[in-house]
């Protein structure tokens, strides 16, 4: 083994030869365009943008193919073939080089997703804490305009990628877990959706070299004006696409085909239920945002200056060219679903864990699985509700309201069987249940602060303030952060084989449901008072003055900050946790919560075949408490 | 001996607290969350909506949580305690009612939306009609009954007022927080804002739409004014551009000074 690692020369790292396929990729897509360029004549062959549109799909493609992803492809198209085995694919390599590489195991695949997903949510946390540090106090302090309005979108964009793969990472390690599959139903193309997210991250991380100031919406007009760091956005989320469309086909096919004998739709564990709803979103959503970035892409007056979003006016003053309204329409009938796909899994997660903690049948399984579905199918139809304050026909905005507030009913459904599920229990409060009822908590502020702006003349105000940015972080910390976090404490002896320590798990959460609590209402405070979003500096005397010589603004925004460095530091003490516990925490064993899940069934760590023996499943998903209902018997092969 | 989770007296103990936290949240949120001066007949409305949706945030946030931490208190796990809860597994007339009162909730509120959205967008008559464009980073009123041109935005008091506003370069939004309503500027299209000003004094028009690198400071000064000040102010405006009403056409104030940049 020793002699392996020395042997390991650097470029036998997956992740370091894609990142040099990437680079190399890059280089050939500004080759090409300086040489289309001189060959057509003009006078100037270099031209930053095209170079970087080229530069960012064959360095994309570059590192799939330096990273191996797609080398069983190559190798069928030359007639060969690749038989699919267990195991690691380089036997001899320490195991952590696994996880730097292409593998075919979902298992490995999950925490490749997982850990990426949790570093991009760091990542994009720490744009927030650096502004919010910004708005402290009014006036400008440290960051310039320029900067400001481009850390506001990268802090959007590199959270959404920590959630979205996150979120992978749940359901690549879990689905196929739960339905007591072996595996996804396509490995190669699992590999191959993650991978595709690293050069995206690239991407983006390379366009904070410019500034691009348009935030994560990236509307028109203003993001056709500006530097070359927007085709960087824009293509990092094209990529991004490309794979939640790819992993949530790869879903849907594990869940209708892989599921072992016994195991029907509706005896599937719940969180399968959020991730079917949520893929099939994903499945048929995504293409519309991609659509649209694209057509960003080719508006830019660099690339070939498309006016789909631009008015142009003919000579008798009528409008022969495009409308910037329309980006809106296709940008939020893609991003307002997903802002479920963002949520469900989460909501899946809470439904999962309560039954556990509550030793309890999770209340009304089929109504809870529905649900799902009927969130996912409504989130078709709201999305004119960002969309308010833009133009278009004021009476739309009818039915945009309605059909806006009848998301309160499934997602309401939700909540009062998540009551009856704790009812009459037996409730214990280790740190992924503390999660899960903060979760639920959060959740709630996000979802009731929804319908005082899905009502048209309330956020007629509130549009466009610190009260939407309020209720959009509650939702998608209720929905997603604090079931996440549930998720890596409930699982993470199932990974490791290990426990973590439970007392700096509740320091965690401790520190940090109090200061997003404060931070939210703090939020919703500021912007009912006046404050717009996006802004650097803001007038101190919103909210009138106080006693205290500060404005009433600027003492809310001082507790916002501080509340914001407190959960930066509270998920600091996870990660040491996280780190630590897998080295010296007290051995889990195989079912540490008595759940009754076929994940927990089967070893900590689980061996690298989880199910070598198929899996019988006779018995309902959450029958606890009732001591004749068996779930698995012993299958022969 | 544990009572049965069905016990009427859990629900009486649970249904009072709620009640009481209910009155309690919407004292809260009605401290934290201050509204601005209520400055337009509009926002009247928008206030009273408002506020009837954070009695409803209150009454379902408490019943939710109250609910849930009355179960996390009562039926907790004692130490040492490995059994079971009680068995059940869903209660479907339970679930139906839980569908059906929110759907009500829904048309309540959905009605309510609509009323309100017909009164806050309504026509009135005897408008005062702004020509408004947005730039980067400004804003430019023109007045079309005089030719009057201007870099802040005045306005007669208890008369309303119609916005016709388009831009000139990316979206805009138009805000005066302590009218309420806003509207994007969109560029290529006329969109309308009506409001009726209803308290004199200054405010500060916002853009709400982020439009590059000073969005955060394009601002511009409203005064409301009463009508003999609006019909001087109309006058003094014409006479500096060396115009009267009857010669006056349409009129390029983009150039003209800017609103003072103050904070």
């Amino acid at each position: 083994m020793a002699d392996n690692e020395q042997r390991m020369s650097l470029l036998s790292i997956g992740l370091v030869r894609g990142l040099v396929g990437q680079f190399a990729g890059i280089l050939l897509g500004f080759a090409l365009v300086v040489l289309i360029r001189a060959l057509a004549g003009y006078d100037e062959v270099w031209s930053t943008e095209p170079a970087w549109v080229v530069g960012a799909i064959l360095g994309a493609l570059g590192f799939l193919i330096a990273i191996g992803a797609m080398s069983d492809w190559f190798s069928w198209w030359r007639g060969g073939e690749t038989p699919f085995v267990h195991g690691p694919r380089h036997p001899g390599r320490p195991t952590w080089a696994r996880y730097f590489d292409v593998d075919y195991n979902h298992k490995v695949i999950g925490i490749q997703y997982g850990v990426t997903g949790l570093i991009m949510l760091c990542i994009g946390g720490s744009f927030a804490v650096i502004f919010r540090s910004e708005l402290a106090r009014s006036g400008l302090q440290f960051l310039q305009p320029a900067t400001y309005n481009t850390f506001i979108g990268m802090h959007g964009w590199a959270a959404l990628f920590g959630i979205f793969i996150g979120i992978g990472g749940m359901a690549n390690y879990l689905v196929p877990l739960m339905i007591g599959a072996d595996d996804m139903a396509f490995p190669r193309l699992n590999s191959f959706a993650f991978w595709i997210n690293v050069p995206a991250i690239v991407l983006l991380l390379i366009s904070l070299y410019y500034t691009w100031d348009a935030g994560w919406t990236v509307y028109p007009p203003l993001s056709l004006k500006g530097s070359p760091g927007f085709q960087l956005v824009f293509w990092s989320i094209f990529l991004l696409g490309f794979s939640s469309i790819l992993g949530s086909l790869n879903l849907v096919a594990t869940m209708l085909r892989m599921r072992s004998p016994g195991m029907s739709l509706f005896r599937m564990p719940i969180f399968c239920w959020a991730m079917m709803a949520t893929s099939l979103i994903q499945l048929t959503a995504t293409q519309l945002i991609a659509m649209s970035f694209l057509m960003l892409s080719l508006a830019r007056e660099a690339t070939l200056a498309m006016p789909f979003f631009v008015p142009v006016l003919n000579a008798a003053g009528v409008n022969i060219g495009g409308d910037p309204t329309l980006f809106q329409h296709t940008f939020w009938f893609y991003s307002h679903p997903a802002v479920y796909v963002w949520v469900l899994p989460g909501l899946g997660i809470i439904s999962e864990l309560l039954p556990v903690f509550a030793r309890k049948p999770l209340f009304g399984y089929r109504w809870i699985a529905i649900s799902s579905l009927a969130i996912a199918l409504v989130g078709f139809l709201v999305w004119g509700h960002h969309m308010f304050t833009s133009a278009y026909s004021p009476n739309l905005r009818v039915w945009f309201m309605v059909s806006t507030l009848l998301v309160a009913v499934p997602t309401g459904v939700k909540f009062f069987s998540w009551l009856g599920t704790i009812w009459g229990g037996k409730l214990s409060f280790p740190t992924p249940m503390l999660f899960t009822l903060g979760a639920i908590s959060v959740f709630l502020l996000g979802g009731l602060s929804g319908p005082v702006l899905a009502t048209v003349a309330t956020d007629l105000h509130l549009q466009d303030t610190y009260f939407v940015i309020g209720h959009f972080h509650a939702t998608i910390f209720g929905g997603f952060v604090f079931p996440f976090f549930a998720a890596i404490y409930y699982w993470f002896p199932k990974i490791t084989g290990r426990m973590y320590n439970e007392q700096l798990g509740k320091l965690h959460f401790w520190l940090m449901l109090p200061a997003f609590w404060l931070m939210s209402v703090g939020q919703m405070s500021v912007g009912v008072a006046g404050m717009r979003r996006r802004i650097v500096d803001y007038d101190p005397l919103l909210g009138g003055m106080t006693r205290f010589n500060l404005g009433f603004v600027e003492i809310v925004q001082i507790l916002i900050t501080i509340s914001a460095f407190v959960i930066a530091f509270s998920i600091l003490i996870m990660i040491y946790n996280l780190f630590h516990s897998a080295e010296v925490g007290r051995v889990a064993g195989a079912n540490p919560w008595r759940s009754r899940s076929p994940e927990w069934q089967i070893p900590s760590p689980i061996p690298e075949q989880s199910y070598p023996r198929p899996l019988h499943v006779v018995g309902e998903p959450y029958d606890y408490g009732l001591a004749t209902s068996p779930r698995f018997v012993a299958g022969d092969d | 001996m544990q009572r049965s989770s069905t016990d009427k007296r859990h629900f009486i103990i649970a249904g009072v607290l709620v009640v009481v936290v209910s009155l309690a949240l919407y004292a809260l949120l009605y401290v934290a969350l201050p509204l601005p001066l209520q400055a337009s007949t509009q926002a009247a409305t928008i206030d009273w909506v408002f506020q009837a949706h954070m009695i409803l945030l209150s009454v379902l946030f408490a019943l939710v949580v109250v609910f849930m931490m009355y179960a996390v208190v009562v039926f907790r796990r004692k130490d040492g305690d490995s059994s079971e809860g009680e068995h059940f597994e869903g209660n479907t007339p339970l679930e139906i009612a839980w569908t059906v009162l929110p759907l009500i909730a829904v048309v309540i509120f959905g009605y309510i939306g609509v009323t309100s959205l017909r009164t806050v967008t309504a026509a009135q008559e005897n408008e005062v009609v702004v020509d408004v464009e947005g730039f980067q980073w400004a804003w430019a009123f023109t007045y079309p009954d005089t030719g009057a041109a201007s870099a802040d935005l005045v306005l007669p008091v208890n008369q309303p007022a119609r916005m016709e506003m388009t831009s000139r370069d990316v979206i805009h939004s138009f805000w005066v927080p302590e009218f309420r309503v806003k509207q994007d500027a969109v560029p290529g299209q006329t969109t309308v804002l009506r409001f009726t000003p209803t308290v004199e004094g200054e405010y500060t028009l916002v853009c709400a739409e982020l439009c590059g690198l000073t969005h955060y400071n394009m601002i511009a000064k409203v005064k409301i004014v009463s009508q003999e000040e609006y019909a001087q102010w109309q006058q003094v405006q014409l006479a500096a551009m060396g115009k009267t009403a009857a010669t006056a056409g349409s009129i390029d104030v983009a150039q003209g000074d800017a609103p003072a940049v103050d904070n």
